[in-house]
C-alpha cells in the first residue's frame, strides 16, 4: 500500500486542479485581472495567498491558472497525439516507402530539441498563447511519431493481427479494427507521459514571455512576473512554481503507473 | 590504493567544473568600476540609434560642441570655444577649440564637424533621432580649419540644445568613414575623457581612461578621469538588479524597482539617487482616427476612469510624481492652464452615457447600437509600461469597456503596431531637454503623432515656438497654449514623471549627472580607498 | 587494439563512415524542413521592415533583390544552402549584421555555461545513480532516486528562481559568496546541471543494477564491505558506455536549457539571443540558431555512437 501513496497523492492533486478549475467562478468571486487590494500583501495580510505587484488576488489567479495552464498544455498534447499518432499509424500500417519517409522526417526533426522547435514556430507565428499551444503541439510531434510507430509495430506482431494479414485483410481495415482498439491503453499511457512534457513546454514558453499578454492568469506567466519580487515577496514566484512542479510530478507519476500496468499486462 | 581509479575521475570532473567556473571570475582591480545598464539596445551608435541607455557610457566617449550646465540650464563651451547666431536665427557659426585630438589620433577641426553632421543627415543611414534633432539644417560650411557655419532653412530654437546632447557627439571622421553605419557602433572613436574599447551585444561595453584628455568643459569637476576601466553590463531583468548590486557584481545601477529601492535607501552600504529625467511623462496616446476614441468625450471619459495616483503608487511607490500635464517635464516648468481631469468613474460613466455608450447587460458592459465598447491597448515593454497598461485595462473594464492588451516586445514591433493602426491607446514617450520635443508628438506631420490628430492651431503654435524667438519665456508661453489645446481635446493620458532610481555602492564617490538626466559624468567618479 | 584483424577495423571504418553520411543527411533534412516551414508560415521576412518605418518601399525592393528574395522559393533554398556551407547564415533584419557574427559573439558565454552545466550534470548524475543503485534498499538510496526523479520533473525556470531566492538569503549570512562571483556562472551552471542529472542518474542506476547481479560482484559483496569502492568501479565500468552517449546527447539538449537559465540569471548568450530575436521578429537569427542546434546535435549524436562503439567491444562484433 505504501507504494501506492505517491500515486494516490498524484491523482488527488490532479483531481483538485480539475475540480478547482471547473468551479473557479464559484471558488473566487473576484476578477483575476483586476486589483482588489494594496499591492504585495503577504499571505497573512490578505489570505490565503496574498496579492501580486498590481494588487490582484493571487489565490484567484492561481485558481484561474488551473484552467489556463493545464488546459492549454492539454490542447498542445492533444495536437501532438493526433498528429504524431496518425503519422505513426500510417507509417506502421502502410509500411514501405511511407514508413521510410515518415521515419526519416521525424528522426531528422528530432535533431532539433523539441523546445527549440516550438520556439521557432512561435517566432514564425508571433507571440500569443494560441501560437504557444500550436507550437508545443507540433514541436512534440516528431518524438511522438517514433513512439507510436514502435507501439503499432508491436501490436502488428501479435498473432491475431498476423493472422488477419494472412487472411488477406485490407491494411486500412486492420488499422481501424485491430491496431487502434488494441493500442487504446498504450496510447493513453504514452499520451499521459507526453502530457508532462507538453505541460513543461507550455509553461516554459509562457514563462519566457512568448504568450504576449502579461496579464493572463497563467502559471508560467505568473512565475515570470514573480521574479521581480524574489526578495520582498518570494511567494509570488513560489505559488505558481509549486503548482507547475506538482502538476508535472503528478502527471509523471500517473504516466509511470499507466506504463507499468501496461507492461505487467 | 583501493580507490585509485574512481578518484581521478571525480577529481577530473571537479577540475572541469571549477576551471570553467573560475575563468570568468578573475579579480577586480581597484580602478575598475562596473556600471549596470538596464536596457540592451539594438544598436548603440548615438548618431543613428535613439535609445537613452546608450548615452550612459557614450556621453563620456564623446565631447559635444557645447555643453549644458545641469544646474542653470545655460550653454557652456565644449569643443566650440565661442559661437554666434545671426539675428535672423538662420546661421550658427562655431569657433572651434584647437589642439583637440580624437582617440585614434585624428585632429578635431571644422572638417570633422562637417563629416559628423553629414553622416547623421545621410538618408541611407536612417538616423532614428540625431537627424531630427538638427531640424531644418540645410548646409554645413567650412569657413576655415577651425570655424564652421551651419545654415538653416528656417529658424530653429532647439539647435544648441541638440548640439549639447550625445546624439550629436563628435566622432572621428576617419572611423566613421572606415567602418560605415552598421559596424561603426563597435568601433566608436570620440574625443571624450573615456575611450571606447569594446561592445559585445547583450554582454558588455568597456571604456578605458583617456590619458590625453585636456579639454574638459566647465561642467566637469575633474580635468582627467580617475578610474582606469569602466565596464557596463546589461541587467534588463529588473528582478536581478538589486541582487547584482548587493552581491558586489556592480557598483552603480539604474532603474532599481521601487520595492528594492526602499531597502537600499536605508542600507548603510549603498546609496539611492532618485534622478528626475527631463522629457515627457509616461503617457498613452488615444487614437483619434478609430472609433470609439475618435470622440473627444469618450477620450475624456477614459481619462476620468483611471485612478492615476493609485496606479502610480502601486507601481512606482513613493518616488514618482503623478503627471498632471500632457507634457511636463521637470526642466520645462510648464504649468497646465486648467486642472487636469481627476479620477472620477461616475463622471466617466455619465460622459459615456451622453454619447450613447450605455450599459446593456447585467455584467455592466457598455454598447451602442449593439456595438460593444471595445478598446485595444498597445504598450511598450520597457519602464513598467506593461504593468501600467494592465492597471489601465482594469480601470476601463470597471466602467464597462471590454479591453484587450498587447505588449509590443520592442521599439520595432511597437512602431509596427502603430502603423497597423488597430490600437485605441498606445504608450510612447521620449526624453529631452528642449520642449521642441513636443513637435514630433503633436504636430500633424510629427513622426510620433500617434494620436493621429491634425490641428492647424497646434501646428501653428509649435512652429512659432521653434522659430520665433530664442527667448525661453516667450517659447514656454506658446507651449502652454499647446498644452491647453491638447488637454481640451484629451489626446493623451499622462501617467507619471520619470524618476530614475540609481543605486550606488558607497565606495563610489562623485556621482552626478548631465542636464539630460540619464547620463552620469564619468570623469568625476572615483573609488574610495 | 592492435590484436584486431584488418577486416574488423575495415568493418569499423565503414560503420563510422555510414554513421557519418547518415548524420549529414539528417542535419540536411532538419535544416531544409525548418527553412521551408518558416518561409511558408512567416512569409516575407522583409515586409515587417516596411511597416516599422525602418526602410522606404524603394529600399525594401533593393534589399529584397540584394538578398535574393525576389527569386523563386526553390532558388532561395539553394542560395540558403550554398550560404550555409560558406558559413553565411543570412542577415539580421534589425541590425543588418551577419547572423553568423552575432552568433559567434554570444557563443562563448553559452559554451561556458553549458560546459560547466555538463560537468555538474555528470557529477550529480553519477553520484545519484550510484547511490540509488548501491544503497537501493536504504532510505539514502531511495532519497537519491527520488531526487533524480525530481531533477527531471522540476522546470529549470522554477529551480533557477528557488536558487536565486536561496542565494540571496545565504548572501546575508555568508558575505564570502559575493566575493567570488558565484551568481553569474556557478549558480546557473549548477541548476542547469541538476536539470540534466536525472536522465544520467537513471541510466547509471539501471546499468549498475544490471552488472551488480553478476556472480563475481555478488560473491565479492558477500565477502565484506571493505572492497566497496573497488567493486563499485568494476560494476560501474560496463555501465558507462550508455552514460557516455547520453552525456553527448544531453550536451545538445543543454542548449535548450540555457534559454531559460540565461533568462532567469540575466546572463548573455545564445539562449537570450533566441528569445529576444523571437520577440522582435528577427527570425533569420532564430533560424540560424536552430540550424546550429541541429548541426550540433547531429555531430554529438554521431560522436556518441562512435565513442560507445570504441569503448564497448561487444558493439563492434555486432556490426
Amino acid at each position: 500500500m505504501r507504494h501506492h501513496l505517491p500515486l494516490l497523492l498524484s491523482v488527488g492533486w490532479l483531481l483538485i486542479v480539475l475540480g478547482v478549475s471547473i468551479a473557479a467562478p464559484m471558488i473566487s468571486q473576484v476578477n483575476p485581472l483586476h486589483p482588489v487590494a494594496e499591492p504585495l500583501l503577504s499571505p497573512s495580510q490578505h489570505p490565503p495567498l496574498g496579492t501580486d505587484a498590481l494588487g490582484r488576488d493571487v489565490w484567484t489567479r492561481i485558481v484561474y491558472g488551473g484552467r489556463l495552464s493545464p488546459g492549454s498544455s492539454f490542447a498542445a498534447m492533444a495536437i501532438t497525439v493526433v498528429v504524431g499518432g496518425i503519422a505513426g499509424l500510417i507509417a506502421s500500417s502502410l509500411g514501405g516507402w511511407f514508413d521510410r519517409v515518415i521515419v526519416w522526417l521525424s528522426n531528422s526533426l528530432l535533431a532539433i530539441p523539441g523546445l527549440l522547435l516550438a520556439m521557432l514556430l512561435v517566432a514564425a507565428m508571433g507571440p500569443r498563447l494560441l501560437t504557444v499551444i500550436l507550437a508545443v503541439g507540433f514541436g512534440g510531434a516528431p518524438g511522438f511519431v517514433r513512439l507510436s510507430r514502435t507501439m503499432f509495430h508491436q501490436i502488428r506482431e501479435q498473432n491475431y493481427v498476423t493472422a488477419s494479414v494472412a487472411l488477406g485483410a485490407n491494411r486500412t481495415w486492420i488499422a481501424i479494427h485491430h491496431l487502434l482498439p488494441n493500442a487504446k491503453n498504450q496510447l493513453l499511457s504514452l499520451a499521459t507521459t507526453h502530457y508532462a512534457w507538453a505541460f513543461m513546454g507550455t509553461t516554459t514558453l509562457t514563462f519566457l514571455g512568448l504568450a504576449g499578454d502579461p496579464s493572463i492568469p497563467e502559471w508560467g506567466v505568473m512565475l515570470n512576473a514573480g521574479r521581480a519580487h524574489l526578495i520582498d515577496a518570494p511567494w509570488l514566484a513560489l505559488w505558481p512554481g509549486c503548482a507547475i512542479s506538482l502538476t508535472i510530478l503528478a502527471i509523471h507519476r500517473l504516466g509511470a503507473w499507466l506504463s507499468q500496468r501496461e507492461e505487467g499486462y | 590504493m583501493k580507490h585509485r581509479r574512481l578518484i581521478p575521475l571525480i577529481i577530473l570532473i571537479f577540475l572541469f567544473v571549477s576551471t570553467s567556473t573560475a575563468c570568468s571570475i578573475g579579480t577586480k582591480e581597484s580602478s575598475t568600476l562596473v556600471y549596470g545598464l538596464t536596457l540592451s539596445p539594438t544598436g548603440i551608435d548615438p548618431h543613428l540609434n535613439a535609445s537613452s541607455e546608450l548615452g550612459i557610457p557614450l556621453a563620456s566617449v564623446y565631447d559635444t560642441l557645447v555643453f549644458r550646465d545641469p544646474a542653470s540650464g545655460e550653454f557652456v563651451p565644449g569643443l566650440s570655444e565661442t559661437w554666434s547666431i545671426s539675428p535672423d536665427g538662420l546661421t550658427y557659426t562655431f569657433f572651434l577649440r584647437r589642439g583637440v585630438t580624437f582617440h585614434d589620433g585624428t585632429i578635431f577641426n571644422a572638417q570633422a564637424v562637417q563629416a559628423n553632421l553629414e553622416y547623421v543627415m545621410n538618408p541611407d543611414h536612417h538616423s532614428q533621432k540625431a537627424q531630427f534633432m538638427l531640424g531644418p539644417l540645410q548646409e554645413v560650411e567650412i569657413i576655415d580649419d577651425y570655424t564652421v557655419a551651419l545654415y538653416l532653412s528656417e529658424p530653429f530654437a532647439p539647435l544648441l540644445d541638440s548640439l549639447s546632447d550625445v546624439y550629436l557627439g563628435m566622432a572621428s571622421p576617419v572611423a566613421l568613414e572606415t567602418w560605415g553605419p552598421t559596424e561603426y557602433q563597435f568601433h566608436q572613436v570620440g574625443t571624450g575623457p573615456y575611450r571606447f574599447v569594446e561592445y559585445i551585444p547583450n554582454d558588455k561595453i568597456t571604456l578605458t581612461r583617456n590619458p590625453d584628455y585636456a579639454w574638459a568643459p566647465s561642467i566637469y569637476q575633474n580635468a582627467k578621469a580617475k578610474i582606469d576601466t569602466i565596464v557596463f553590463r546589461f541587467y534588463e531583468d529588473p528582478a536581478t538588479r538589486a541582487i547584482a548590486l548587493e552581491s558586489g557584481e556592480v557598483d552603480v545601477i539604474g532603474e532599481i524597482p521601487p520595492h528594492d529601492a526602499d531597502r537600499i535607501a536605508v542600507s548603510s552600504d549603498f546609496d539611492l539617487y532618485p534622478i528626475a529625467i527631463p522629457g515627457q511623462p509616461m503617457q498613452f496616446f488615444f487614437n483619434t482616427k478609430k472609433a470609439p476614441t475618435d470622440a473627444a468625450l469618450v477620450r475624456r471619459a477614459l481619462i476620468h476612469a483611471i485612478n492615476r495616483p493609485q496606479a502610480v503608487k502601486t507601481i512606482f511607490g513613493v518616488y514618482s510624481p503623478v503627471a498632471d500635464s500632457p507634457f511636463l517635464a521637470s526642466s520645462f516648468n510648464l504649468e497646465p492652464q486648467e486642472s487636469f481631469p481627476t479620477y472620477d468613474p461616475e463622471t466617466a460613466g455619465t460622459l459615456l452615457d451622453e454619447v450613447g455608450w450605455r450599459i446593456t447587460d447585467e455584467e455592466g458592459h457598455r454598447s451602442r447600437n449593439d456595438v460593444p465598447l471595445e478598446l485595444h491597448i498597445v504598450a511598450p515593454p520597457w519602464g513598467s509600461n506593461s504593468e501600467m497598461a494592465q492597471l489601465i485595462r482594469a480601470d476601463w473594464e470597471a466602467i464597462g469597456a471590454r479591453v484587450t492588451l498587447e505588449i509590443a516586445p520592442g521599439f520595432g514591433p511597437l512602431k509596427e503596431a502603430q502603423a497597423e493602426g488597430e490600437y485605441h491607446a498606445i504608450g510612447i514617450n521620449l526624453f529631452g531637454t528642449d520642449p521642441d520635443l513636443l513637435r514630433s508628438f503633436y504636430s500633424s506631420t510629427g513622426l510620433y503623432n500617434w494620436s493621429q490628430f491634425e490641428d492647424p492651431e497646434i501646428d501653428r503654435l509649435l512652429t512659432q515656438a521653434a522659430q520665433e524667438s530664442l527667448d525661453l519665456d516667450a517659447r514656454l508661453n506658446l507651449y502652454e497654449q499647446v498644452s491647453s489645446r491638447v488637454q481640451e481635446e484629451a489626446l493623451v493620458l499622462p501617467i507619471r514623471n520619470y524618476v530614475n532610481l540609481v543605486a550606488v555602492n558607497n565606495r563610489v564617490e562623485g556621482l552626478h549627472f548631465t542636464a539630460q538626466g540619464w547620463y552620469p559624468i564619468l570623469i568625476d567618479l572615483q573609488l574610495a580607498p | 587494439m592492435v590484436s584486431h584483424s584488418d577486416r574488423s577495423s575495415i568493418g569499423a571504418l565503414t560503420t563510422v563512415g555510414r554513421r557519418f553520411i547518415e548524420g549529414v543527411l539528417t542535419a540536411w533534412t532538419a535544416v531544409s524542413l525548418t527553412f521551408f516551414a518558416l518561409r511558408l508560415i512567416a512569409g516575407d521576412p522583409i515586409a515587417s521592415l516596411l511597416s516599422q518605418g525602418l526602410a522606404s518601399p524603394d529600399q525594401v525592393e533593393n534589399l529584397r533583390r540584394s538578398l535574393g528574395l525576389d527569386a523563386p522559393l526553390f532558388v532561395q533554398y539553394l542560395n540558403f544552402l550554398a550560404g550555409f556551407f560558406r558559413g553565411d547564415l543570412g542577415t539580421s533584419l534589425f541590425t543588418g549584421r551577419p547572423v553568423s557574427t552575432v552568433i559567434v559573439e554570444q557563443l562563448p558565454a553559452t559554451a561556458q555555461l553549458a560546459f560547466a552545466g555538463l560537468g555538474f550534470a555528470l557529477l550529480f548524475g553519477l553520484t545519484l545513480g550510484v547511490i540509488s543503485a548501491w544503497k537501493e534498499e536504504t532510505p539514502l538510496g531511495q532519497f537519491a532516486a527520488s531526487l533524480a526523479g525530481l531533477a527531471t520533473a522540476l522546470p529549470v525556470a522554477f529551480t533557477g528562481i528557488l536558487g536565486l531566492i536561496l542565494y540571496r538569503q545565504l548572501l546575508v549570512v555568508i558575505p564570502l559568496l559575493s566575493v567570488v562571483k558565484i551568481r553569474r556562472l556557478f549558480l546557473p551552471a549548477l541548476l542547469l546541471g541538476f536539470a540534466s542529472a536525472g536522465a544520467i542518474a537513471r541510466v547509471v542506476q539501471a546499468g549498475l543494477k544490471e552488472t551488480m547481479k553478476g556472480p563475481y560482484i555478488l560473491a565479492a559483496r558477500a565477502r565484506g564491505i571493505e572492497h566497496g569502492f573497488r567493486l563499485l568501479w568494476h560494476a560501474l565500468r560496463p555501465a558507462l558506455p550508455p552514460v557516455v552517449s547520453l552525456t553527448a546527447l544531453e550536451a545538445a539538449f543543454l542548449f535548450a536549457g540555457t534559454v531559460v537559465t540565461e533568462t532567469v540569471f540575466s546572463r548573455p548568450g545564445l539562449g537570450r539571443l533566441l528569445v529576444t530575436s523571437i520577440l522582435q521578429g528577427d527570425y533569420p537569427i532564430a533560424q540560424g540558431l536552430v540550424v546550429l542546434a541541429a548541426v550540433f546535435y547531429t555531430i554529438s549524436h554521431m560522436l556518441a555512437d562512435i565513442l560507445a562503439f570504441t569503448i564497448d567491444p561487444r558493439l563492434r562484433r555486432v556490426t
